[in-house]
This record gives C-alpha cells, sequence and structure tokens, in this order.
C-alpha cells in the first residue's frame, strides 16, 4: 500500500471521518477548511498520527504547516523523512 | 419538592425510544442478551441519533456520548421540547464508570507509543463531565451542566442534585440521564471477580446466587416541578442511607421495583427488606450496570404513565419474595430500591 493510500485509510479511521470514502479525498484537495474541512484540533491528531502510523515526527508545527496543505504535500514529507 | 416527569429516552439492548422500552416490559423476556465471545453481553445501540444530530458532529464523539446523545434527544423530543428555547434547562448525568472505553484507549495509546501519540479527543472524551458537555454544546442547553459518579448510587445521587436545581428555580427543566458502557476490560475484571455468574441467564430473584450479566445503554428524563401536571407521573422523593447505619424502613403501601441485578453481594438485602413482599425487577431486560438504576426508574414512570405494572422479566422466585404479578395501578406509589455494597440504598418513591 503507498504512503497516500494508507494516509486517506488512517485519515478516515482515526479521524472519524464516517461520511467520507477514500476515492473521495483527492489528492490535492486542501486537507483544512473547504476541502476535506479538518480544523486545528485535526491539525493536532494529525501529528499523532503521522508519528503513529508512519514513524514520522513534527516537532514543530511551522514545520508540518506546509506538509498540512494537501494530501499529496503531507505523503511527500512522510517520504522523505521515511527514506 | 415534587418532580413531573414529562418525556423519556431511553436506549439499550432492547432498542431505542420508549415504545421498544414499553414492548420489552410487555413482553418480558431477555432475549436481548446478546453473546460477544461466549458471554452474554446486553449492549445498545445509537440508530436514530442522525435523526437529531448531523455524522459530521459525531466524529470526535464516542459511543458512550452518542448514547447520551440520543437518550437526550429523544427525552427533549418526547417532552415537545426540541423546538423549545432551551437556555434554562440544565443537565444532570449519572454513570458510574463513565467512558471507560475512551478512558482505556487513551491510557493504552499513551503506554504503547508514549505521551506525543496520545489522541487529544481520547482525552478529552475520557474526561467525566465530556458527555454532559456535548450534550450542552450539541443541544444548547446553557444551564448547569453535571455529571455524578457515585457508583450503584449514582442515579439517586444524581437526582437529588436535579431537584435543588428545580427547587432553587435555577433552571425549568431538567435533562436528567443514566449513562453506563459495555468494557472488554471491565468484562474481563467481571469475570476473574465473578467467573461462571457471568454467563447468565440473568435472575434477579435468586438472591444468593450471582448472575449478573454486564450490560449497557442511556435513559433520560425531561423533569421540571410539578406545578402544571406531568406526562408520565411524579417524582415525590428521593432518600440515600445506608441500612447497616440507619435501618430503612419500607413505606407500608408502595409497590417496588427492585434494582437487583444478579449481585449476591447486594442480593441479602433485598431479601431482608422485602420479607416476603411481593416486587418487579426487571434487570434481565437490560443486564446489569450502575446506570440500570435509571431504567428502574423509566419502568416506573413508563407504568405510572400506562397504569399497569407490568410483570417481572424473571418469574423464577427465590423462596425469600416472588416476583410480582401484573396489575393496574389505579392510585398508590411505586418506589424504586437500589442497594449498592455495603449497604448503601437509594429509595426513590414516585407517583401519578
Amino acid at each position: 500500500m503507498s504512503v497516500k493510500e494508507k494516509l486517506k485509510k488512517v485519515l478516515i479511521e482515526d479521524l472519524n471521518l464516517e461520511d467520507v470514502e477514500p476515492e473521495e479525498i483527492e489528492d490535492d484537495m486542501a486537507l483544512f477548511g473547504d476541502g476535506l474541512g479538518l480544523d486545528s484540533l485535526d491539525a493536532v491528531e494529525l501529528v499523532v498520527i503521522v508519528q503513529k502510523h508512519f514513524g514520522v515526527e513534527i516537532k514543530d508545527m511551522e514545520e508540518g504547516r506546509p506538509a498540512f496543505q494537501t494530501l499529496s504535500t503531507l505523503a511527500q514529507y512522510i517520504e522523505e523523512r521515511m527514506a | 419538592m415534587r418532580m413531573a416527569i414529562q418525556g423519556i429516552g431511553i436506549t439499550g439492548s432492547f432498542g431505542s425510544g420508549v415504545a421498544s422500552f414499553r414492548a420489552a416490559l410487555q413482553t418480558g423476556s431477555d432475549r436481548s442478551a446478546l453473546a460477544v465471545d461466549d458471554s452474554p453481553r446486553y449492549r445498545a445501540g445509537i440508530e436514530g441519533l442522525d435523526e437529531f444530530i448531523p455524522k459530521r458532529a459525531l466524529r470526535r464523539i464516542d459511543h458512550f456520548s452518542r448514547m447520551t446523545l440520543l437518550g437526550a434527544c429523544q427525552a427533549l423530543k418526547d417532552a415537545d421540547l426540541l423546538a423549545a428555547d432551551r437556555s434554562r434547562i440544565g443537565v444532570a448525568i449519572a454513570s458510574g464508570y463513565g467512558a471507560l472505553n475512551t478512558t482505556f484507549n487513551f491510557l493504552d495509546s499513551y503506554l504503547d507509543f508514549g505521551y506525543s501519540c496520545s489522541s487529544p479527543t481520547h482525552f478529552s472524551n475520557s474526561v467525566h463531565n465530556a458527555a454532559a458537555a456535548h450534550v450542552s454544546i450539541q443541544l444548547k442547553t446553557t444551564a448547569p451542566s453535571l455529571t455524578v459518579t457515585q457508583f450503584e448510587m449514582s442515579v439517586p445521587s444524581a437526582l437529588l442534585s436535579a431537584q435543588q436545581w428545580l427547587a432553587e428555580g435555577r433552571v425549568d427543566q431538567v435533562l436528567f440521564g443514566a449513562v453506563d458502557e459495555s468494557c472488554e476490560v471491565l468484562n474481563y475484571c467481571r469475570e476473574q471477580f465473578f467467573g461462571a455468574g457471568e454467563k447468565g441467564p440473568l435472575r434477579p430473584f435468586a438472591f444468593s446466587e450471582q448472575s449478573a450479566v454486564a450490560g449497557e445503554g442511556a435513559v433520560f428524563f425531561v423533569l421540571t416541578r410539578a406545578d402544571h401536571g406531568a406526562n408520565y407521573g411524579y417524582v415525590d422523593e428521593v432518600i440515600l442511607g445506608n441500612h447497616l447505619v440507619c435501618p430503612l424502613n419500607l413505606p407500608q403501601d408502595d409497590l417496588f421495583i427492585i434494582g437487583a441485578d444478579g449481585h449476591k453481594e447486594c442480593g441479602s438485602f433485598y431479601a431482608e427488606l422485602l420479607n416476603g413482599r411481593a416486587a418487579a425487577a426487571y434487570a434481565p431486560l437490560y443486564g446489569s450496570f450502575p446506570a440500570a438504576a435509571g431504567f428502574d426508574l423509566a419502568a416506573a414512570a413508563v407504568s405510572l404513565g400506562d397504569r399497569t405494572l407490568y410483570a417481572s422479566s424473571d418469574p423464577v422466585s427465590s423462596g425469600v419474595t416472588s416476583a410480582i404479578a401484573p396489575q393496574k395501578l389505579d392510585q398508590g406509589q411505586l418506589a424504586c430500591l437500589k442497594f449498592g455494597s455495603g449497604g448503601d440504598y437509594g429509595l426513590i418513591r414516585l407517583s401519578n
């Protein structure tokens, strides 16, 4: 399973997005605001999710901010640090 | 001060809503206990909650609080208050254990992955007042909000607070609820303590036997002062005490619904106090858990509303007392009697 596919799966499961299917999360859809509709508390959960499921620690939210733009940017951030 | 019961919301293994509960009282069977991992459990669903709360709004709300919200919304609907101004509705919730699954999930994540991987959502839901907070936020009830946990005495204890709010004029209505959830950690502990007794069937009148079966559910009542009538009847008196310190004398003319739920430790108190008097018990309909005292209260309220005391769901007599026969309730009083460990008791007297 690719990082993007796994990300979609854990986002839905861990954030309880019961009304969203994995295929509905587009690669370039904004994670926050009008896109997937996540909010500031989800940002904290995202830090936990990334560390728990991918072993990648986001120590600084300023560093994480660009990564949290879309599914693609987050997947890229994870892949770079997993390598 | 007398309190009037204006609405009821309820979810348990028999289904959700007053109609399902009434049907369970009428049929009196224990078919609702479902086997999970070879052990019977009474599990409650949350079907119908999306009628009241959008699905997206529920995503940070755990099963415990979802049961709570369903019961609260149904009670408001039953009292015809869903569209009313809710700024003077207080929320008082009784729970023996609170949101156990979320609490243990949070602790597990902390132990397995460290504090940096502990979910903030799990933490916020593990706080005991979280369910009451969800009710207040989702239903926009801005009057006092409180959760009382006092194990088996949680229901009468929280009911005293609701009564006090109404007497003080701090609120016009109280959404009073009782909630507990099934939890594998708790069930494991119960099996260690009670062994084969957890296998059921639950027999409330076998006072000297351990036959408790774990259950879960939520029940809510809309309570008001008794000035303008009641849809289901009145709570006349709430008494808490300890029978070993100050012996309880049962009111002579009341019919009793006892909270006997198959716990041998408490059985002898019921046997002694009833001393041959017939009583009703409905624990085989919803299982054994501290908040089940609220289900007993719902059984009393429905009985008063229907003017019928339904037959106990366990017709087996222990020889000390017997299950009451179904009867008409034209006049007179009902009382819910619940014993906890060590002689603690709660007595809630009702009338129509």
